[in-house]
């Protein structure tokens, strides 16, 4: 990369020194810019309202993710260690809960943004720059949101493995293998599923024996409460898919984002000056201000 | 997994020095970008990548824009009069079209122009003003393009013969540019023959040298030396863009109405039926996978992929299929982005054998024939006329293939034909209105009329391959030959000269020298230091899907010794090629 911003400060000083002297109080020097006339108006446009919002997903997303970090780690300790294991399995529940509200959270924020963006649209029109970013920021926080929730899913998939493995272990050690479709059927049966897994134990001792049936009775709870956890969020996976397929995948595509952006039109500017100019121009608008009508029946009837 | 090779390296050197570099944390920016640099933009950067790091909108310089003076713009433009003069009309009056100006150039901006800037307001608003150094486009993280679609009609029209010697400087310094990202200095090789490839060589030389002068880390490191850059011509090997490829890639941009890389189908996912359009592209892990995969191999692989994926989601479904998946879809949403992948790609493999089977069964067989000289058995053609015939007598069959059908005969004769048969078969195919693209052809420097311009020109003789391949897919372009003759350094330097002297080979290495020690301190990405060699191949004037996939073919059977990149001004399709032969005179 080549730094050339010297080079032109450069031709620019230069050219300065032969430049009569009126023009440059127009400029303020130390920030560039030319002073404008402009009114300032206490409330912030809608392009910083959606700036705002926009910022305010982001942040949360980050916070899910920072969330879905930690389940990630609480995972690798449970995977790991061999005591305090329902202790773990609490954390991991606390923090999917925190999950899936701020999940739900986020969600809500994105319809909010999706309805102003179209809301937007009504108003300024499809192709004004302040739509155009609202609308492209929905689509992208969608997107985050999307990758953020994979994210989860697959840190609760983890969890619901190892716990599986565990519980297909200690079942074996106790004399009875269980092959991955009979967890399932067991785990769809809840509480009565236990029942039924127990009663196929013979336990050969009593001591260590016992320990291994209460653990294998806390996994088995677990996994049932894991499968629980995961239908409850179902429906805003649900719904997070809905809102990506409406949206398409191709607008990530910055060649088809700006093909699609029709060229600015000046329109109310434009048109409010041609009008003024016009009713100026009309000649018996000034003789006969309080008679605009007549102005225009003999101008038909001139053009006759 | 995010893309790696080229469109890595190409990400990474715009989103760290051009947008990250001018990031502020809670300030939004624009992006300007004017043609070029948006497609050199789109195709290693997606807009989640820049909204991630303060760009909130991206704007064309040539369109009329809506003034945003709150925030600061990022110019990342081609420094040409057009995006210049846009550039300064932006900051003209004495309302600003935005607070401030980051300008990027994708390489050096001529004095003129730059003096223009210098001396307007831009000058003052401006707070950066670089010169990146990219004027190409990564493709594939093994192929580049130039993004000049009009280049064969710039090279081998008689309409063009002016403006040539710029066009071949631009080409140069854009070539040079890749080299130059990549931090390679090759040594320069041509095919002897064509002027052009060695006015072309001798350019890239130069301009190589003179970015070297800037950029001494080019060419450094172990084994660099023996980087090879060559320049090839098109009417090289007229056969592989106009046969019929029956890979994924090829087959689908062959027979399917593909536009900017987007496929589009129908289908139903959560809500009702209705179009979904896909990028193809890098960041489709799956397309990665199957792209170059022959097509009956394709469906194959896909729904082995998907039923293995089903079972280890428990999902309940004996025949996945792409029906079943909106199903699927609605009992696990979580696995949208992987059960759209199979769907598209299960949708595309379908399209493409549907085109295949209306009319091309027949037509691909006679094609291999004529190119390889002989039959699926290995027997010698002996009457091509009657082979191909039929084709031509068929009204089923378009005009397009039947010319492509015609064009492979004449290659097969190696001398030509005479003007009569030349007459007698377009008279059969009845295709008169497209017959000058047949004729055309000589101006690529193909034999087409026997004792014509081009008499005694011949194709170049192909290796014999002995790997099993299915019957109607027995062609190897014959890049392929070059690129592994060029790797083990059995390329005839008579055919294919260099520009200067290589460095001298060491062929025994006193040191051992390991990509990894002693280049610890010194602050490179992996996707930038790459310790091995490089191929870099240019056709002029388009590069073919097939030869594409000959890239990553012959750099596979290095086991990752050898890096090949093949790249063109842009790339062929038969019906685009066909269509630029068309339009030549």
């Amino acid at each position: 990369m080549r730094d050339m911003l010297v080079r032109l400060k450069t031709i620019n000083e230069e050219q300065e020194g032969s430049v009569t002297e009126h023009s440059k109080h127009e400029f303020d020097e130390h920030n560039g810019t030319l002073l404008r006339q402009a009114v300032i108006f206490e409330s912030s446009s809608p392009l910083d309202v959606i700036l705002k919002e926009a910022q305010t997903i982001r942040k949360e997303i980050a916070l899910l993710c920072s969330e879905v970090t930690r389940l990630n780690a609480n995972n690798e300790r449970y995977a790991t260690t061999v005591s305090c294991l329902s202790l773990l399995k609490k954390d991991s529940d606390a923090i999917a809960r925190r999950i899936r509200h701020r999940g739900e959270s986020v969600y809500a924020h994105l319809q909010a943004l999706g309805n102003k963006s179209k809301q937007l649209e009504e108003e300024e029109g499809a192709n004004s720059a302040v739509c155009r970013i609202a609308q492209t920021q929905y689509s992208t926080l969608t997107h985050a949101f999307q990758a953020a929730m994979n994210d989860y899913n697959k840190a609760e998939e983890k969890e619901r493995k190892i716990c599986r493995k565990r519980i297909q272990r200690q079942a074996s050690i106790l004399g009875k293998d269980i092959s991955d479709e009979q967890l399932d059927e067991l785990v769809d049966k809840g509480g009565e599923g236990w029942t039924e897994l127990s009663q196929d134990f013979h336990p050969h001792g009593i001591g260590s024996c016992r320990m291994a049936m209460c653990d294998i009775k806390g996994r088995h709870k677990e996994l049932v409460e894991l499968e629980a956890r995961l239908k409850e969020v179902h429906e805003l996976f649900l719904q997070m898919a809905t809102l990506v397929e409406e949206q398409g995948s191709v607008l990530n595509n910055i060649e088809v984002n700006v093909c699609r952006t029709a060229g600015y039109i000046e329109k109310f500017n434009d048109n409010v000056k041609r009008a003024i100019q016009y009713k100026k121009k009309n000649p018996f608008l000034q003789c006969c201000p309080c008679l605009p009508c007549w102005g225009i029946i003999i101008q038909q009837c001139n053009k006759q | 997994m995010a893309p790696g090779g080229l469109k890595a390296v190409v990400g990474d050197k715009i989103l760290s020095g051009v947008i990250k570099s001018v990031k502020k944390d809670g300030e939004w920016k624009v992006l300007i970008v004017d043609h070029m640099s948006m497609r050199i933009l789109s195709s290693c950067c997606k807009m989640s990548d820049i909204l991630a790091e303060g760009v909130t909108i991206v704007e064309d310089i040539n369109k009329r824009r809506e003034p945003i003076s709150s925030l600061e713009a990022i110019y990342l433009i081609t420094p040409v009069e057009k995006s210049v003069r846009a550039l300064i009309a932006d900051f003209k009056d004495s309302t600003f079209t935005y607070k401030a100006a980051h300008i990027f150039f994708t390489d050096t901006c001529p004095d003129d122009l730059f003096a223009e800037i210098g001396k307007s307001r831009v000058a003052k608003v401006a707070k950066t003003l670089k010169e990146i150094n990219v004027a190409f486009l990564p493709y594939e993280s093994q192929v580049f393009s130039l993004d000049d679609p009009a280049s064969l009609y710039s090279f081998y029209s008689s309409k063009t013969n002016e403006g040539r010697n710029k066009m071949i400087e631009n080409l140069a310094e854009q070539i040079a540019t890749l080299c130059d990202t990549l931090n390679e200095y090759p040594a320069v090789r041509y095919r002897k023959g064509p002027e052009e490839n060695a006015k072309l060589a001798d350019e890239v030389y130069q301009r190589l040298t003179a970015h070297k002068a800037d950029n001494p880390k080019m060419g450094e490191g172990p084994d660099k030396a023996r980087s090879q850059l060559l320049i090839v011509d098109r009417g090289f090997d007229p056969i592989s863009p106009i046969l019929h490829e029956l890979t994924l890639q090829a087959m689908a941009y062959d027979l399917l109405d593909i536009k900017q890389d987007i496929y589009i189908y129908q289908t139903t996912g959560i809500g009702n039926a209705k179009e979904r359009e896909v990028l193809l592209d890098e960041d489709d892990d799956l397309w990665v996978q199957l792209r170059h995969m022959h097509i009956a191999d394709v469906t194959k692989k896909v729904t082995e992929l998907l039923r293995t994926f089903c079972e280890s989601k428990r999902m309940s479904t004996d025949n996945a299929n792409i029906k079943d998946l909106s199903q699927m879809l609605k009992k696990m949403p979580q696995y949208q982005k992987e059960l759209s992948m199979y769907s598209t790609h299960l949708h595309l493999a379908e399209a493409c054998m549907k085109k295949f089977k209306t009319s091309l069964d027949n037509v691909c067989e006679v094609e291999q024939d004529l190119a390889m000289g002989a039959n699926a058995e290995g027997e010698p053609l002996k009457d091509a006329m009657k082979s191909i015939v039929p084709v031509l007598l068929n009204n089923d069959i378009e005009a397009y293939d039947k010319i492509r059908i015609i064009l492979l005969f004449i290659f097969h004769k190696k001398k030509g034909i005479t003007e009569e048969n030349l007459a007698k078969l377009i008279q059969h195919a009845n295709i008169r209105e497209d017959s000058k693209i047949i004729t055309n052809m000589q101006k690529l420097g193909c034999n087409i009329i026997a004792g014509g311009c081009n008499a005694g020109k011949m194709l170049p003789d192909r290796k014999e391959r002995t790997e099993s391949t299915y019957q109607l897919s027995r062609w190897t372009p014959v890049i392929k030959d070059v690129m592994e003759n060029a790797i083990e350094d059995k390329l005839d330097r008579k055919q294919w000269p260099f520009i200067s002297d290589p460095a001298p080979i060491n062929t025994t290495q006193t040191a051992v020298s390991s990509a990894r020690f002693g280049h610890w301190h010194k602050n490179k990405s992996p996707t930038e230091y790459r310790s091995g060699p490089r191929l870099i191949i240019f056709v002029i004037s388009g590069v073919s899907h097939s030869e594409m996939r000959s890239a990553y073919e012959v750099t596979r059977a290095t086991e990752g010794k050898w890096e090949v990149l093949i790249g063109s001004s842009h790339i062929l399709t038969p019906t685009s090629f066909l269509n630029d032969l068309n339009g030549l005179d």
